[in-house]
């Protein structure tokens, strides 16, 4: 992670719909022209933010930690994706980014996650901190501290129209990415084996691990599924947002927000938060530009004043 | 503590009395002595950088000390310490610039605005869990840094660019450029590291300080027993928000300059990583931690290496050597130098 902060990339992205699309009006019109838009983007982002909030939420239900390097993962999987896609193009870039990063997750569940399981979680949670801020600032040792941007793959460039409304097709080629990797999820979870002994751990992991669970194999299954989905994130946010140091540190803060928000640990719950997160955001950017960077800091509070553990059902750690 | 344990250390404690009532004006004297002369010592010894490194340690050390005494006392990790360490200076700046205050009432404006603001905070997020506590830190800061950068709010904060902060008048006698200068600066960075550490000691070993460490070890268990679990975090973590801005006014005051870098995730991250270095268990192993911590980003700062270092020595620290150096020191010294205490 770097302490230098771009003012955040979702933000930008979100601000970047108003220069690309010609359908913004004054906020006054609320009609399909802004309505359909501004549904589509908050999707998009959503979409992204799903794939990482729901991992952290998978590795927190099983180990009761909060992986604080996520973003890291995240931005690694965006500078790989940039690498491979300048040899092998994106499809390239979209298999091996998170296949990559699947094998760094059992890495993690082998190195770290099991030779720390006796210490406190707050201790585990800032050992991921700091390796967090090692891979970030490698990156940049790496790659330097200017932004990359990657092109859209030809197939997806462009935009299409709809009841005379243009919408890039990245971002719903992103949207179905998102809702489909969502929907596969909750049909493992919800009808797969694996997906049941990974919804007891979380219940109740001393209960599951009586009942014959092996939860060090599920860890290990869960660690490398989540690392693949911020390598997933981070190779389709080059396109759409940029590729730029400091983009671990915006990501991981708004995964951390919709992470609390949906109730730490609950994996619906944070669907749900990345939504309203993703809407908030969306609109703030389009309806209050000048306090948008707060917006999601607002629903935040508001959501704790409201309901302190969250919207969803999670599990207080043991 | 089982009901035995206690009876032994009391009847230890006893047993100890009479050579206890003259130890203690001894530690009292030595520590006296060393007080007076760390204050005048090294404005005589050292040259002028390595007065300003030391004093910039001390500063760190402070802050470290702020989130050392909430993760060791009460189990929660803070990780937005920098927003109210940057905060506050922009507060004193704002306050001075746009509503023509006096510098003394700009601080005491800056203090007791922040300090309702981690009221305010700290009502919020403190019943939360302990990890959900570090991430609503985390938050909190990156808000704070977001609104500081905000477009709306340019005229007051001026952005990225910073405030240059240069009060006229003075403060406690103090013209600026005296608190500038590295050499009048050091006894006030000094003298503040010791009464907070102070502070920090006395609350530790008050009934308050026993409270809070058994709320850290099971919250339910002392809400069982009639405890109020909830306010005593509270006050916890405003006291140590309030060492926090102690530590930023200091800072403002002698560096003349507030960034949005003084608010941002990397400060909080240094003064987490000192406190780890030194020891978060006592007042010494922090603020000696800003200062192993200043001269080590000295060496190795100019090659870009600080941030990458302070994710490593966070990992080595918390990994291989949880106490600390401080904290190891005085393992070793405990169990060489006082082998019958450890027998018994």
């Amino acid at each position: 992670m770097s302490g230098d902060k771009g003012g955040g990339s979702a933000h930008d992205a979100a601000m970047r719909f108003q220069g690309s699309s010609q359908v913004v009006r004054p906020p006054c019109l609320w009609t399909t022209s802004v309505i359909a838009p501004l549904i589509a983007n908050s999707l998009a982002l959503a979409s992204l933010l799903i794939m990482l909030s729901s991992g952290l939420a998978l590795i927190y239900g099983l180990r009761d930690v909060i992986n604080f390097g996520h973003g890291a993962l995240y931005m690694l999987g965006a500078y790989l994706g940039y690498s491979i896609a300048l040899v092998g193009g994106f499809w390239v870039a979209l298999f091996f980014a998170p296949l990559l990063l699947a094998l760094l997750g059992v890495v993690f569940e082998y190195g770290v996650l099991r030779p720390l399981r006796g210490r406190s979680h707050i201790e585990v949670a800032l050992v991921t901190l700091g390796l967090g801020i090692i891979l970030g600032q490698a990156l940049i040792f790496i790659y330097g501290g200017e932004a990359r941007g990657v092109d859209a793959p030809a197939a997806l460039a462009g935009s299409v129209s709809l009841y005379n409304l243009s919408y890039p097709v990245y971002r719903i080629f992103l949207i179905a990415m998102g809702l489909g990797s969502c929907t596969a999820l909750a049909l493992w979870l919800r009808f797969s084996t694996s997906g049941l002994y990974v919804r007891a751990v979380s219940q109740d992991p001393s209960v599951a691990r009586m009942m014959g669970v092996n939860s060090d194999r599920l860890s290990l299954l869960v660690t490398s599924l989540s690392a693949a989905f911020a390598g997933v994130a981070g190779v389709l946010a080059g396109p759409y947002l940029s590729v730029d140091p400091g983009m671990d540190v915006t990501m991981i803060v708004d995964c951390l927000i919709i992470v609390v928000i949906g109730g730490t640990g609950s994996i619906a719950g944070s669907i749900v938060a990345a939504l309203l997160f993703g809407f908030v955001q969306v609109a703030g950017s389009v309806f209050l530009p000048d306090l948008a960077a707060l917006a999601p800091y607002v629903l935040l509070f508001v959501v704790l004043l409201i309901a302190p553990r969250g919207i969803g059902r999670g599990r207080a750690p043991a | 503590m089982s009901n035995g344990t206690a009876t032994r250390v009391a009847a230890r404690n006893g047993a100890l009395l009479p050579g206890a009532s003259t130890r203690v004006p001894v530690a009292v004297v030595l520590a006296a002595l060393l007080f007076g002369l760390g204050a005048f010592a090294p404005v005589h010894l050292a040259s002028e950088f390595v007065l300003r490194i030391a004093s910039g340690g001390l500063l760190l050390g402070m802050l470290a000390l702020s989130v050392a005494f909430l993760m060791c006392q009460a189990g929660l990790v803070a990780l937005g310490a920098a927003s109210v360490y940057g905060g506050v200076g922009y507060l004193f700046a704002i306050a001075m610039s746009e509503w023509d205050l006096s510098p003394t009432s700009a601080l005491l404006f800056a203090f007791v605005t922040v300090v309702l603001y981690s009221v305010a905070l700290g009502a919020l997020i403190v019943r939360t869990n302990p990890l959900a506590f570090m991430m609503l830190t985390l938050a909190a800061g990156e808000m704070i840094n977001h609104g500081v950068m905000l477009e709306a709010l340019r005229d007051y904060t001026s952005g990225a660019d910073g405030l240059v902060v240069n009060f006229k008048g003075a403060i406690l006698g103090m013209t600026a450029a005296d608190l500038a200068n590295a050499t009048q600066f050091w006894p006030i960075a000094w003298s503040a590291a010791w009464l907070l550490g102070l502070a920090a000691y006395a609350v530790r070993r008050s009934r308050f300080g026993a409270i809070l460490r058994a709320i850290r070890d099971n919250e339910e268990r002392m809400r069982f027993s009639g405890f109020d679990t909830y306010l005593p975090r509270l006050v916890a973590f405003v006291f140590v928000n309030a060492i926090a801005a102690i530590c930023g006014l200091l800072h403002v005051l002698n560096s003349g300059f507030v960034s949005p870098e003084s608010l941002g995730l990397g400060v909080s991250t240094n003064a987490l990583v000192a406190a780890l270095i030194g020891g978060v268990a006592g007042s010494t192993g922090p603020i000696a931690g800003g200062v192993l911590f200043a001269f080590a980003q000295d060496q190795f700062g100019a090659r870009g290496f600080t941030q990458l270092l302070t994710g490593v020595a966070m990992v080595v620290f918390i990994v291989a050597l949880p106490r600390g150096v401080v904290g190891s020191l005085v393992e070793a010294a405990r169990r060489n130098l006082l082998p019958k205490r450890g027998a018994r």
